[in-house]
């Protein structure tokens, strides 16, 4: 057995959009909850408060953060490191394909470790696709909703023409209120799945979302993804 | 058998319409239009010296409630005249003649001023069975509409059930019914007036924008002019303060009710639906359906039947659990079986590792080559 080494996975812009886009989702989510349920009334007369005013523009600028965050990620798959390239979303390497397999028996306990990728797994990698997924249609579905109220000169409404495209306003409102639980149990399944792989691979997994380092084993950087153990303590490549 | 073209003054002075009256009607038509008040002149002038339009009324698949709107017409006196004093060759609810006598007062207008008539189209029109669930005289609907709008300068659908279809077109369609721009696909300088019925004052507005400029104004997305429609009933809407305070009405008849409280948590689609309601109001300005304590129910969308409904909650069910269920609920649910399954995965992961521990491996096997 060989000591492990210190890799540098995730550069600061991977790291600082991640945070950014935790912090939005999060606030998109509470304030969102309440644009489609306000469960906080008010009494008295109506200029004295501006509860849902606020909630909304708290809303839209930290839907202006998601926005910016998420572009920026994206433009970072083509020009960050390999760990934030592209190709570790949409499985389109060999290696990765056949890592898939094994690592879904990871995950349904027929293998006792997953394979030794040191950046996503191409498992949490695709369904990553499926997660930028969603965001694109948050995203789209929230341009439409905010451009139905801008000013019929601004930009911004021009959006408002893409609301066939989800069958119409009402039906963009309901997809874009859906996506907030969608998401929602997004971030349970993607804690839960960091803490498994940070217990099981015992590699900083958890922690490389703030210092950007992994702890793997020198033959993970050799062999990406081929090594697996099963049950009995085989080892397979 | 058609009345002599006659010029709207002579027609407002025969009705005694007043200098003064008339002026005011201008300025109404220039603030509906969003335009400044200068163009009152302008349109004084145009409107003045127009030659009464004429319009060729169809009428398809409808209740006739843009009739029913268009004969109410009530405020300002001059706007009763100009649509009323308009050279309607045909409208099967209102004209004189009827039979082939009717037919032949229309095709002659059709054949002899092409061009030179607007078509207005109220109702949808079925597509299904070769047209067969609407016709008239032995024509189909659809016949009838290439017809008469192919040959016109321009053609207003006027009504939901015209624009996008309507009620007749809600699921299933029984009827194939479509509206005017699916069902005669290119047809020229067709413009689209939404809205169970379409308000008259738009029509109006419309018309007179059309004598005073011979063009239609602005339209949005769906042919649906700006004047009218730039704006959502919820960004002009007089509870408007309510809503964004977070004052709502969570009961028919409760104290926000009573209190004229934002109807948003009742299903109102004011947000989401686009029509000066709130400005120019019903039936010459009395009301409109907010102002009386009932949400919008988004009748000037496409297929509003179908994609507003429930009328009284913010959202529709989800799929699968009926159209009354809460997706609040039902995700809220969701995420809490997302997180139930983890648990599970977790607690049978640490019961696997307890069993591992028993039965030590080497925890991170060599690589080929190592042995």
């Amino acid at each position: 057995m060989s000591a492990l080494v210190r890799v540098y996975v995730w550069e600061v812009p991977v790291r600082v959009t991640h945070w950014l886009i935790v912090l939005s989702i999060a606030v998109l989510s509470v304030t969102g909850f309440y644009i489609g349920y306000p469960f906080v009334t008010v009494s008295g007369p109506a200029g004295r408060h501006f509860v849902m005013g606020w909630t909304k523009v708290i809303h839209m600028w930290a839907a202006w953060v998601f926005l910016g965050a998420v572009f920026v990620r994206i433009i970072w798959m083509f020009t960050g490191n390999k760990y934030a390239h592209w190709d570790k979303f949409i499985p389109v390497h060999r290696s990765r394909l056949r890592g898939c397999w094994p690592t879904i028996k990871f995950y349904l306990f027929a293998l006792r470790k997953p394979p030794g990728f040191v950046g996503h797994n191409p498992v949490a990698g695709a369904t990553y696709v499926l997660v930028f997924g969603l965001y694109f249609v948050a995203i789209a579905t929230g341009l439409v909703l905010r451009g139905a109220s801008a000013e019929v000169e601004s930009p911004l409404r021009w959006f408002a023409s893409w609301a066939p495209l989800f069958g119409g306003l009402q039906i963009a409102r309901w997809i874009h209120h859906a996506l907030l639980w969608l998401l929602v149990g997004f971030a349970v399944h993607h804690v839960y799945s960091s803490v498994l792989m940070s217990t099981i691979e015992a590699n900083g997994t958890i922690e490389s979302i703030f210092s950007g380092y992994k702890f793997v084993p020198p033959e993970d950087l050799q062999y990406s993804g081929y090594r697996f153990i099963d049950r009995k303590g085989q080892v397979d490549e | 058998m058609r009345a002599p073209r006659r010029w709207l003054t002579s027609e407002f002075e025969r009705r005694g319409i007043s200098r003064r009256e008339f002026m005011g009607f201008c300025t109404t038509m220039a603030a509906a239009l969003a335009l400044p008040s200068a163009a009152a002149a302008q349109i004084a002038r145009a409107v003045g010296r127009a030659e009464k339009p004429i319009l060729i009324w169809l009428e398809f698949q409808d209740c006739a409630g843009n009739t029913e709107s268009f004969l109410r017409a009530s405020r300002p006196t001059a706007a009763e005249v100009v649509l009323d004093v308009l050279s309607l060759d045909y409208h099967e609810t209102v004209m004189a003649a009827a039979g082939e006598q009717s037919r032949a007062n229309r095709d002659r207008t059709v054949a002899e001023r092409p061009g030179g008539y607007i078509a207005v189209v109220e109702g949808s029109i079925p597509t299904g069975a070769n047209g067969a669930y609407c016709t008239i005289g032995g024509e189909s609907a659809i016949d009838i509409a290439r017809k008469v709008c192919g040959n016109a300068a321009a053609t207003i659908a006027l009504g939901t059930c015209a624009t996008f279809g309507g009620l007749p077109a809600a699921a299933p369609n029984p009827t194939g019914a479509l509206g005017v721009a699916d069902a005669v696909p290119g047809v020229g300088n067709l413009i689209n007036l939404s809205a169970c019925p379409a308000n008259v004052e738009n029509l109006t507005a419309l018309i007179v924008h059309y004598l005073t400029f011979k063009r239609w104004p602005p339209l949005d997305h769906y042919r649906r002019p700006l004047f009218a429609y730039g704006k959502s009933i919820h960004d002009n809407c007089e509870r408007r303060a309510h809503y964004d305070a977070g004052q709502y009405v969570e009961a028919w008849g409760d104290a926000g009710h009573r209190a004229g409280y934002c109807l948003y948590k009742m299903g109102c689609k004011g947000p989401v639906t686009f029509q000066n309601c709130p400005n120019v109001r019903w039936n010459g300005g009395t009301n409109w359906p907010i102002g009386c304590g009932h949400p919008c129910i988004g009748c000037a969308e496409p297929d509003f039947w179908d994609r507003m409904t429930p009328f009284y909650q913010h959202l529709m069910g989800v799929p699968g659990f009926g159209a009354g269920s809460n997706i609040d609920t039902i995700g809220g649910l969701a995420v809490l079986g997302v997180g139930a399954a983890f648990a599970g995965h977790g607690v049978i992961q640490i019961m696997k590792r307890a069993a591992d521990k028993a039965e030590p491996v080497v925890p991170n096997g060599p690589a080929k080559g190592d042995a």
